[in-house]
């Protein structure tokens, strides 16, 4: 079981989501409540929209990628990033296995509910008007426009539930020229100036490695989404948020933006962005330095050294039993050392080299220098004392993988603790309760529905 | 407007960490108060500065973070001050602090000593956290980018090459993000409860949680991620999707699918340029065989590739985008205020800047929704502009009082 409707505690328990999200952004905003107890129901169409459960390659339990063929499924999304083993389809996909064999889809949906609903058809539709009668709020990340397709407009879930919270992600926003535009996470990074302002100069921008705006913007709705909760309560009113990822990213930009329009330098620019080095306060040390070893796949093992202080300077000399850099003219001061920061890199860098990267953080640390190894998922969740500490990866049953470890909350609340509430659901594994319990039908009629395709 | 935090007080201590959180609260429609040191938050000094002359009240940085708050400039150190800022406490709603952990113990300012104030919301965003055999360590934004995963997936395909952090205090912002989960669900709370709480935040911790695909393909099939070039670390060298344009610039090439739309297009558009090569072979008809070729092979990513490297950025945006293919142009921050879409949603709101004598536009902020009323209320506050009237309307300081702190150098 993952928790299921009937157990949930928490801060906002009583609170009721329905969840229409898919890939990334989506998914991230409820699942953030469900830290808190909020009752999730995230629909599912059985035709195959989202890749994150459907497309899960290679399968867990075998080396072969295995996409499954569900009924009534016509397409298959393909998401390169997801998919590592090619393309070859299992012909024996078998349903239970597969369906659970979803590590981001685990993910991303852990502690939710799931039902399955075509929303093709009026009678799918209708239900959903009845969903929202008894829902607190409505999520959704489909390109502006799909919602409306369905004839489910802001003034039609507003007069079903006045208090309803509806917030919608999009990559562009509902309104102006782009509003039929698409976006990914890898999209709105780069429109908004979020991938230029990361890499090294005189290179190709090296952006960010994965969906940052998925995910911190999958945070920033799920904020929104609490927020128009919090308004709810007070006032008994409902709101409708259009959330953009990609004004979202601009809003965390705002420095460049400003300097920009203040002193005309744009990003832009010969020499931006600079790699792991810091423009504003310019400081030095500030980089990365290679160590000793590498990772699984070949990659150096890098970790991150910075001086913000003068005495962080001495005591990283001091570390490295070169006191005398200190007493260079080139190193003496943060101003000498920006200036001269080639060669103070190269000879950090000669120093890491040959040495394990957690020991230098070690040393560097205990005499109070900021360093940091470049870790990597495996270090953080086989390795890392900090986050084990902290029970950042709590560990849940799962019927078929055993106990597996979930991605825990980053708050810790002396009067509302947040807590992982359970694995992530099955296809369509609550919809008895969902159709039978909130809304009421019987056997027979869900049966009916689930013959007729409607479910 | 009606903010979704009207009504509220936060007292912030100012930090570079915990500043986005305290604007979005201002912005929010709060009154928030950020205790700077006399000689200014450490934000006021980062630059960059108007002119790149370092002056406090004109740092932009700080004018960003910083948007409609007051400065109450005071040494937290001094013992006269204690009293004065547990008074402030105690009629505030939200406590915001990024101190190093065991400090605000030492003040009597720590969450045992402010109880009082039952509905006082106090949260601590720090490096790690209030406990953890690394709570001590010596941390800045980018070392976190290092430590939470985000550099290890960020970079370029040579395996020699660094790892990168994306510059712009992401490390802080993703912490902020849970600062305002917790204060909001702890608001949530205490309208029924009308009980504060405490709030601990660790910026490790919720960097750790913002790597995407990262974690769980380690836990469910034990795979080490390469870094690629301007797009998504994988467990399998994957061939480039961020590719040059004609006109020097960049497009991210997400292809999702080719169904029958999107593929007469792009063909159309590649017989254009002349670039279509042997797509014309009947083979491409079927769309199985181009998303497998696509997938495993490299014709369909040449033509792509030469392409976007004979069509100009903008154009190679717009005409995707219009055709249903979900492309990116790796836009400049800056070059965001051209964009005719961003003027129609109203995304730019005009702040009074009396230092440079002029109004200057700034984002409105992550969401279009009155009901939430989050959007940049004025200026940030010059170097304890507020100091005087806090310290008389809010404490109830005489003017004789007032001066005697500023003689001793307690408050500016």
């Amino acid at each position: 079981m993952n928790g299921g409707p009937d157990k949930r505690t928490g801060v906002l328990s009583g609170i009721r989501v329905l969840d229409f999200s898919w890939k990334t952004v989506g998914p991230w905003a409820p699942r953030l409540l469900t830290h808190y107890g909020a009752e999730v129901i995230h629909v599912e169409r059985a035709d195959g929209w989202d890749s994150h459960r459907y497309n899960a390659t290679p399968h867990i339990m075998s080396d072969d990628a295995q996409p499954v063929d569900l009924p009534g499924a016509t397409q298959t999304h393909i998401d390169p990033q997801f998919n590592t083993l090619g393309e070859e389809k299992a012909a024996d996909g078998k349903e239970q296995q597969v369906l659970y064999a979803a590590p981001y889809f685990n993910t991303l949906h852990h502690g939710k509910l799931a039902i399955s609903l075509n929303t093709k058809s009026p009678e799918g539709l209708q239900l959903v008007d009845q969903l929202i009668g008894k829902c607190d709020a409505l999520v959704e990340n489909f390109s502006g426009g799909v919602l409306a397709s369905w004839g489910l407009t802001w003034e039609k879930m507003k007069e079903i539930n006045p208090r309803l919270v509806y917030m919608s992600t999009t990559g562009f926003g509902h309104t102006g020229d782009w509003k039929g535009y698409r976006s990914f996470g890898p999209t709105a990074a780069a429109q908004s100036g979020l991938s230029l302002a990361s890499g090294l100069p005189g290179k190709p921008p090296a952006g960010w490695g994965f969906s940052y705006l998925d995910v911190m913007g999958g945070w920033m709705g799920g904020l929104a989404l609490v927020q128009g909760l919090l308004r709810a309560k007070k006032t008994g009113k409902g709101a409708r948020i259009d959330y953009s990822v990609t004004e979202g990213a601009m809003s965390m930009l705002g420095t460049y933006l400003l300097d920009y329009q203040v002193n005309g330098r744009p990003t832009r620019r010969p020499g931006f962005p600079p790699g792991n080095r810091a423009v504003f306060p310019a400081l030095a040390p500030h980089n990365t330095y290679r160590c000793a070893g590498r990772d699984r796949v070949g990659q150096d093992w890098w970790v991150f050294i910075a001086c913000e202080t003068q005495a962080q300077f001495e005591a990283l000399c001091g570390v490295m039993e070169q006191p005398a850099l200190a007493l260079d003219p080139q190193f003496a001061t943060n101003e000498a050392r920006v200036a001269h920061q080639d060669a103070l890199d190269d000879i950090i860098g000669r120093w890491t080299r040959p040495r394990r990267r957690y020991a230098i953080m070690r040393l560097c640390q205990e005499a109070g220098v900021i360093a940091a190894s470049v870790q990597s998922a495996e270090d953080r969740v086989e390795y890392d004392p900090q986050l084990q500490h902290r029970q950042m990866y709590p560990v849940i049953e799962h019927p078929e993988l055993g106990a597996v470890p979930n991605e825990g909350y980053p708050v810790k609340m002396s009067r509302t603790p947040a807590f992982v509430h359970g694995r992530a659901p099955a296809y369509g594994e609550h919809n008895q309760y969902v159709y039978g319990e909130l809304l009421g039908m019987s056997d027979e009629e869900i049966h009916s529905l689930r013959e007729r395709g409607v479910i | 407007m009606a903010g979704i935090y009207d009504g509220l007080t936060v007292i912030e201590l100012a930090d570079r960490r915990n500043q986005w959180a305290g604007k979005m609260l201002s912005d929010g429609g709060a009154r928030v108060i950020q205790i700077e040191p006399v000689a200014g938050s450490p934000g006021r000094w980062c630059g960059p500065f108007v002119d790149d002359e370092p002056d406090p009240d004109r740092c932009i940085d700080y004018w960003w973070y910083n948007t409609g708050k007051e400065s109450l400039a005071i040494d937290i150190s001094r013992p006269v001050s204690g009293p004065l800022i547990r008074d402030l406490l105690s009629q505030a709603d939200v406590f915001l602090d990024s101190a190093l952990p065991g400090t605000l113990t030492e003040l009597g300012l720590d969450y045992p000593s402010l109880k009082s104030n039952k509905a006082l919301i106090h949260v601590s965003l720090t490096d790690f956290g209030q406990d953890g055999p690394w709570r001590d360590y010596a941390m800045n934004d980018h070392a976190h980018l290092a430590l939470g995963g985000q550099m290890s997936s960020s970079g370029y395909s040579d395996p020699k090459e660094t790892p990168i952090g994306g510059q712009g205090r992401h490390a802080w912002h993703m912490g902020c993000a849970f600062v305002l989960h917790g204060i909001t669900v702890a608001l949530f709370d205490r309208e029924s409860s009308g009980a504060g709480q405490y709030v601990d935040v660790s910026i490790h911790d919720a960097c750790a949680l913002g790597t995407e695909a990262a974690v769980p393909q380690w836990m469910y099939y034990g795979s080490t991620m390469y870094r690629h070039t301007g797009m998504h670390a994988n467990p399998k060298r994957l061939p480039p999707l961020q590719l040059p344009t004609a006109d020097g610039k960049y497009i991210i090439a997400v292809m999702q699918n080719f169904g029958t739309r999107v593929w007469n297009y792009l063909l159309a558009w590649m017989d254009e340029k002349g670039v279509s090569g042997e797509l014309h072979d009947p083979i491409f008809q079927d769309e199985a065989y181009r998303m497998s070729e696509y997938r495993t092979g490299s014709v369909i990513r040449d033509a792509v590739a030469r392409l976007i490297a004979a069509s100009d950025g903008e154009e190679c945006f717009h005409r995707a985008q219009e055709n249903g293919i979900s492309w990116g142009l790796v836009h400049a921050a800056e070059e965001n205020y051209d964009v005719a879409h961003y003027q129609q949603r109203d995304y730019w709101r005009e702040i009074e800047h009396p230092e440079i004598g002029r109004a200057i536009p700034y984002p409105r902020g992550p969401f279009d929704c009155d009901a939430l009323g989050i959007e940049p209320r004025g200026r940030a506050p010059h170097l304890g502009e507020n100091t005087d009237p806090i310290l008389t309307q809010d404490l109830g300081l005489s003017a004789e009082s007032i001066s005697a702190l500023r003689d001793s150098g307690a408050v500016r």
